[in-house]
C-alpha cells in the first residue's frame, strides 16, 4: 500500500455497491418519516431499521478510512437516538434535519471515489450538535443531561437482540431473494461435500503410490470446485432487483427540486414491483433523474400560472413501470405546459434539420438530438450540461427504447420499452496508461503485485515464477498496441488462466471488481485483436473487454 | 504461514477486505472460506476442523456470532479452533459474554490488516503451545 492510503482503498466500489442502497433507505424513511410526523403518526415502525443501517455504514465508512461518511451516519444515528427517546421533538424541524443529513451521506458515498468533501460533513456535525443541546435544554428538568449517551451505551449492550439484528434479516432484499438464497445453501452444501471429497483424495495421495488416475482425479477434483466457484459467482450476481430500488430516491429528489423551484410538486409511482436487471438499474437512475428534473424546472407550471390555466396548484409527476411481453415499460408523465412546438420548430431551422410542423410525433422526437435544448435559460438545476440525447443515448445503450408524447397545456409524456435481462459479466477493472479495461473474472487465476525482481528476461520474454509455475508474463501496452512501458513501472499483473494455459498481463492499476454490460464492437471498427467488446463503467468512462482467450492464443511477446 | 481460514461476516465489503489482507506477505497462499451468514459459517465450521482461525462477525442475520459460540459450546464442535469475534462498538461487557460463549479474542473494527495479521500470529502461538 501506498504510504497512509487506506488498506482497502481499492475496495472503494465494493463500499458504494454497499453503503448507497443502505442510505438511500435511510433517507426514504427519513422522507416518509416526515409525512408521518405531520398527520401525527410517530413512525416507530420505521426509526428502528433505520438506525441498524446508519450503523453499518458507519462501519463501513470507518473500515475505508472515510471520516466525512462516519461523522455523518453517526449523527445522524445521535439524532435518532434522542427522537426515540423523546417523542415530542418528531416534528418538521427534526424531519428537515435527519433528510438534509441523508441527503448529504447520499452524495458523499456515491462521490466516494472522487474523494470525499470533509467540510460539509463537518458543518452538518455542528448543526447536529446544535439540535441536541436544543432538544436537552427542552426537556424537563428530571431528565439529566447525560440520558442520551447513556442511552447510546445500553444499546451498545445488546446489539445482537437490538433493532439492527431484526432489521438485517428484513431487509427487502433478503425477502425477495429467498429462492436464490435456497440455491446458494445448496451449493454451499455441493461446496462442502466437493472439500470432503478433496480431504479424501489429500489422505489416498498420501497413502497410495502415484497413478496417472490419481493425477486425474485431482484435475477432476480442481475443475468440479472451479464449477462450483463459477456457479456461485453467477448465482450471486445475476440477480433481478425491483425497480422500486431506483423509484425510491425520487421523491427526495423531486421534493428538494420543487422547493428549490417554488413550486408544488407530487410523485406518484407505481409498479415498483417490477423487476429489472441491476445492469439495468444501475444505469436507468440517471436518465430518469434527467426527465424528473427537466418535469419540475421546465414543465410543470409556477402555482400561479397553474391556477390561471384552472389547474391544481400542485403538479403530479407520474412514474409507473410496467411488464410488457418479456420487456419493462418505464412512464413518466407531467401535467405541466407541454412542449412547445413552436420553439422546437425554430430551433430545428436554425440547427438545420428539416422539420414537418404538421407531424408533432415526429417534431416531438427531434429534442432526442444532440445540440437540442429548448430552455431559454440554462438552470442551476436542470442545466447540467447534458440535453436528452444523454438520455436517448443511456437508453440505446441498454438495448431500449424512448418515445415522447406532448399535449400543449395538458403535459409532456415519456415510454420508455426496455429488456428485463442483459448479457452481464462480472469483470475485474484494470488501468493501463491512464486507460481502463475489463478482465472478465471468469477468466482471472490470480492478481499479483509485482515485487522487485520478480519478473526475469528469458530470451526478452518475461517470466516469472507463479505457485510454482513459470508463467510468461506480458506488458499489457504492448499486447494492446498502444506501445509497452519502460520495465518494471507497471505495478501489478493478472494472471488469466484457461485450463492449464497461464499467462500475466502487466497493469498499472487494479481498479475492483464491476458487473458491466457487453456491447458488441462494431466490425467496421479497427480493433486490437486483445479487445472482445467494450462497455460503459459506473462513471461514464468507456472500457474496453479484454479477450481472455485471443491473449492466451497470442505469440509471447515481451 | 499460509494457513486455512473461515471469515463469516454478512457484508460482501468486509469479506473483500479479509480477503486482501490473506493475500499478503507471509499469509498469501492461505485457503479461506467464506460464510455470509452464521448458520452458513457454523456448516463450514463443522466441515473443517483443520481451520487455524475463524473471523466470526458479531451482527449478522440467520445466526449471530453470539449463537453461533453458543450453539458450538453446547455440541462442542471443535472446541480446539480459536474464533475471534468482531464487532463495531463493543462494551466490556460484550465482551464478557462473548468470551463466555467462547470467543477467544476480540478484534474491533475499524481494524487494519496489521490487526488481523497480529491476531492471527498469537493464534497460532496459541495453538502451538497448546498441542505442545
Amino acid at each position: 500500500m501506498d504510504g497512509d492510503e487506506n488498506a482497502f482503498s481499492e475496495l472503494i466500489q465494493d463500499y458504494i455497491v454497499e453503503s448507497l442502497p443502505l442510505a438511500e433507505q435511510v433517507g426514504d424513511a427519513f422522507i416518509e418519516l416526515e409525512r408521518r410526523w405531520r398527520e401525527g403518526d410517530a413512525g416507530d415502525d420505521l426509526l428502528a431499521p433505520v438506525k441498524g443501517r446508519l450503523h453499518t455504514v458507519k462501519g463501513n465508512s470507518a473500515m475505508m478510512g472515510l471520516p466525512p461518511m462516519q461523522t455523518v451516519a453517526h449523527a445522524l444515528e445521535d439524532v435518532c437516538a434522542l427522537l426515540d427517546a423523546e417523542p415530542a421533538l418528531r416534528h418538521d424541524e427534526a424531519a428537515a434535519l435527519l433528510i438534509s443529513g441523508s441527503g448529504l451521506l447520499i452524495d458523499l458515498i456515491r462521490t466516494a471515489a472522487e474523494g470525499p468533501d470533509s467540510k460539509a460533513a463537518t458543518q452538518f456535525a455542528k448543526r447536529v450538535r446544535a439540535f441536541l443541546s436544543g432538544g436537552r435544554a427542552r426537556k424537563v428538568a428530571s431528565k439529566r443531561p447525560g440520558l442520551l449517551l447513556e442511552r447510546r451505551r445500553s444499546e451498545r449492550r445488546s446489539p445482537e437482540v437490538g433493532p439492527e439484528a431484526a432489521d438485517s434479516s428484513a431487509s427487502v432484499v433478503r425477502v425477495d431473494f429467498r429462492r436464490l438464497d435456497t440455491m446458494l445453501e445448496v451449493l454451499g452444501e455441493g461446496m462442502i461435500e466437493q472439500e470432503a471429497v478433496a480431504e479424501l483424495y489429500r489422505k489416498l495421495a498420501r497413502k497410495v503410490r502415484a497413478s496417472d488416475e490419481l493425477a486425474d482425479l485431482d484435475r477432476a477434483l480442481l475443475a468440479l470446485r472451479k464449477t462450483l466457484k463459477r456457479l456461485e459467482g453467477i448465482l450471486m450476481e445475476t440477480r433481478l432487483l425491483p425497480i422500486s430500488s431506483v423509484f425510491g430516491r425520487f421523491p427526495r429528489l423531486v421534493r428538494d427540486l420543487a422547493q428549490a423551484e417554488k413550486k408544488s410538486v407530487r410523485v406518484v409511482t407505481s409498479g415498483g414491483e417490477i423487476p429489472l436487471d441491476k445492469a439495468v438499474l444501475d444505469r436507468i437512475g440517471e436518465p430518469l433523474i434527467h426527465l424528473l428534473t427537466n418535469a419540475v424546472v421546465h414543465g410543470i407550471e409556477t402555482p400561479e400560472e397553474r391556477a390561471r390555466s384552472h389547474k391544481p396548484a400542485e403538479g403530479t409527476i407520474d412514474l409507473r413501470a410496467a411488464s410488457e411481453s418479456g420487456r419493462a415499460v418505464i412512464r413518466l408523465s407531467d401535467d405541466g405546459r407541454g412542449l412547445d412546438g413552436a420553439r422546437i420548430l425554430a430551433k430545428a431551422k436554425a440547427l438545420g434539420i428539416e422539420a414537418d410542423a404538421e407531424d408533432p410525433e415526429q417534431l416531438h422526437s427531434l429534442i432526442f438530438l444532440p445540440g437540442f435544448s429548448t430552455a431559454e435559460a440554462v438552470s442551476p438545476l436542470a442545466g447540467r450540461g447534458v440535453g436528452l440525447d444523454v438520455v436517448a443515448q443511456t437508453i440505446r445503450e441498454l438495448g431500449g427504447t424512448i418515445e415522447v408524447d406532448s399535449r400543449p397545456g395538458r403535459g409532456v409524456s415519456f415510454t420508455i420499452n426496455l429488456p428485463l435481462t442483459l448479457a452481464i459479466l462480472r469483470s475485474l477493472i484494470v488501468e493501463v496508461d491512464r486507460e481502463r479495461y475489463a478482465v472478465p473474472i471468469s477468466h482471472i487465476a490470480a492478481t499479483v503485485r509485482v515485487e522487485p525482481d520478480s519478473i526475469h528476461q528469458v530470451n526478452q520474454k518475461g517470466v516469472a515464477l507463479w505457485r510454482g509455475d513459470l508463467i510468461h508474463v506480458s506488458d499489457a501496452g504492448a499486447l494492446l498496441g498502444t506501445g509497452a512501458t519502460a520495465n518494471g513501472s507497471r505495478r501489478f499483473y493478472v494472471v488469466i488462466g484457461l485450463g492449464q494455459r497461464k499467462r500475466g498481463i502487466l497493469v498499472d492499476r487494479l481498479i475492483g471488481h464491476q458487473d458491466i454490460v457487453v456491447k458488441s464492437l462494431d466490425a467496421t471498427v479497427g480493433r486490437p485483436d486483445v479487445v472482445s467488446g467494450t462497455t460503459i463503467l459506473g462513471d461514464g468512462r468507456v472500457a474496453c473487454i479484454l479477450d481472455a482467450v485471443r491473449i492466451l492464443d497470442q505469440r509471447v511477446s515481451a | 504461514m499460509p494457513n486455512t481460514f473461515l471469515v463469516i461476516d454478512d457484508s460482501k465489503l468486509h469479506q473483500k477486505m479479509y480477503r486482501l489482507v490473506f493475500a499478503q506477505g507471509a499469509l498469501a497462499g492461505s485457503t479461506i472460506y467464506l460464510a455470509s451468514d452464521g448458520r452458513e459459517g457454523y456448516a463450514l465450521l463443522a466441515a473443517h476442523p483443520e481451520l487455524a482461525l475463524v473471523f466470526l462477525d458479531l451482527n449478522m442475520p440467520e445466526m449471530n456470532g453470539l449463537e453461533l459460540l453458543e450453539r458450538r459450546k453446547t455440541e462442542k464442535l471443535h472446541l480446539h479452533i480459536p474464533i475471534v469475534l468482531v464487532t463495531t462498538e463493543g462494551t466490556p461487557e460484550d465482551e464478557a459474554r462473548g468470551r463466555a460463549a467462547g470467543a477467544w479474542e476480540y478484534l474491533h473494527k475499524p481494524f487494519k490488516p496489521a490487526d488481523v495479521q497480529r491476531v492471527i500470529e498469537r493464534a497460532l502461538q496459541h495453538t502451538a503451545s497448546r498441542s505442545a
